[in-house]
């Protein structure tokens, strides 16, 4: 299956070259849960604060049993300061 | 108000929303902007323009050649200037009866709280994460409302805090204090100069909702500009019963432990 992986603002730096802007087009197994892909691209557990699946907040504890689906967007924002 | 004043705001007094109340709120209301960079010009520049009476500008820093690409209070000549006084040079030329104070410091400790207290709205255009955790909590000790913006590359975030309403979350709800990440700023990052503007604008629009009280504002929402590909999210904010800076005990006294 395929899925949408988003990182935003400092994050934006983890995805593959081959990325376009913030989001990369993933295949991915059956079964594949958010917290896999938030590990297997090495975000830090503090910057992955605001977790999104199709814009629709995953709180921490339900990240790793939470399966993603075809087609699904995951998007990971870290806390921003910036002014 | 007088005649000048009456068609100076005549396009406000108009809105069925503000009308002469809401103008007149604007009017007599003290403004706190922490940060005169990105997100504070525009959210300044439209507080004064709005008719905004008192506007307290904080900053310590001064004007740099670099942040001329975004940040709108300050121009060419005033490379050098600190920025509360490009910035007040500014915003009275915008709207001469606004009375602008300029604070050239970085506001701590009780000087800070002293400031939130006398505010009627707090805006939070800083750029780290130490001084947005000092203004949450003279905000939470004061009751007074917080609208934060944050901006960096093409992602921007913003928020409203009002202590004064019982189901509203705080800044460290949000963002406990341990769980802040590493600070990278627009010097290493980079900042798409509009993206400011667009939350420094938002910023002072919640603002006046909250000092007009009309519409809706964010209070109890987040709300996430992807800027590269241009869309909204909103996602729900839920207050921290255990939250350290503001947690408050249930009304029936059962406590989260």
């Amino acid at each position: 299956m395929r899925v949408s992986f988003k990182l935003f603002a400092t994050l934006t730096d983890l995805l593959p070259p081959e990325r376009e802007g913030n989001v990369v087009v993933l295949d991915v197994e059956e079964g594949t849960c958010v917290q896999d892909l938030i590990d297997r691209f090495r975000v830090p557990p503090k910057s992955a604060h605001l977790v999104l699946v199709n814009g629709v907040f995953v709180p921490p504890g339900a990240r790793a049993g939470r399966r993603l689906m075809d087609q699904d967007e995951l998007a990971v924002w870290p806390p921003i300061a910036g002014g | 108000m007088n005649d000048d004043q009456l068609l100076r705001y005549s396009r406000h007094i108009l809105l069925d929303e503000i009308g002469i109340e809401g103008q007149q709120a604007f009017l007599d209301a003290r403004a706190l902007v922490v940060g005169a960079g990105g997100l504070g010009s525009p959210a300044a520049m439209y507080l004064a323009a709005a008719g905004v009476g008192s506007i307290v500008l904080c900053d310590g820093d001064e004007v740099d050649l670099t942040n001329l690409q975004r940040q709108i209070l300050h121009d060419a000549e005033s490379v050098g200037a600190p920025k509360v006084l490009s910035g007040r040079r500014t915003l009275l030329r915008l709207n001469p009866e606004a009375h602008i104070e300029a604070l050239q410091t970085r506001l701590e400790g009780e000087a800070l709280v002293e400031q939130v207290r006398l505010a009627d709205v707090v805006l939070d255009c800083s750029d780290n994460f130490s001084t947005r955790h000092a203004i949450n909590r003279a905000c939470v000790a004061t009751r007074t409302p917080l609208v934060s913006g944050a901006a960096i590359r093409f992602d921007g975030q913003i928020s409203v805090f009002d202590l004064r309403k019982n189901e509203s979350p705080c800044y460290h709800c949000l963002f406990p204090e341990d769980a802040a990440g590493e600070e990278l700023r627009c010097a290493v990052m980079g900042v798409f100069a509009p993206l400011t503007g667009i939350i420094g604008a938002t910023q002072a629009a919640e603002a006046l909702k909250v000092l007009a009280g009309c519409g809706t504002t964010l209070v109890g929402r987040l709300l996430l500009l992807d800027g590269l590909n241009m869309e909204w999210r909103s996602i729900r904010l839920e207050r921290d019963p255990s939250c350290s800076v503001c947690g408050r005990p249930s009304e029936g006294g059962e406590g989260p432990h």
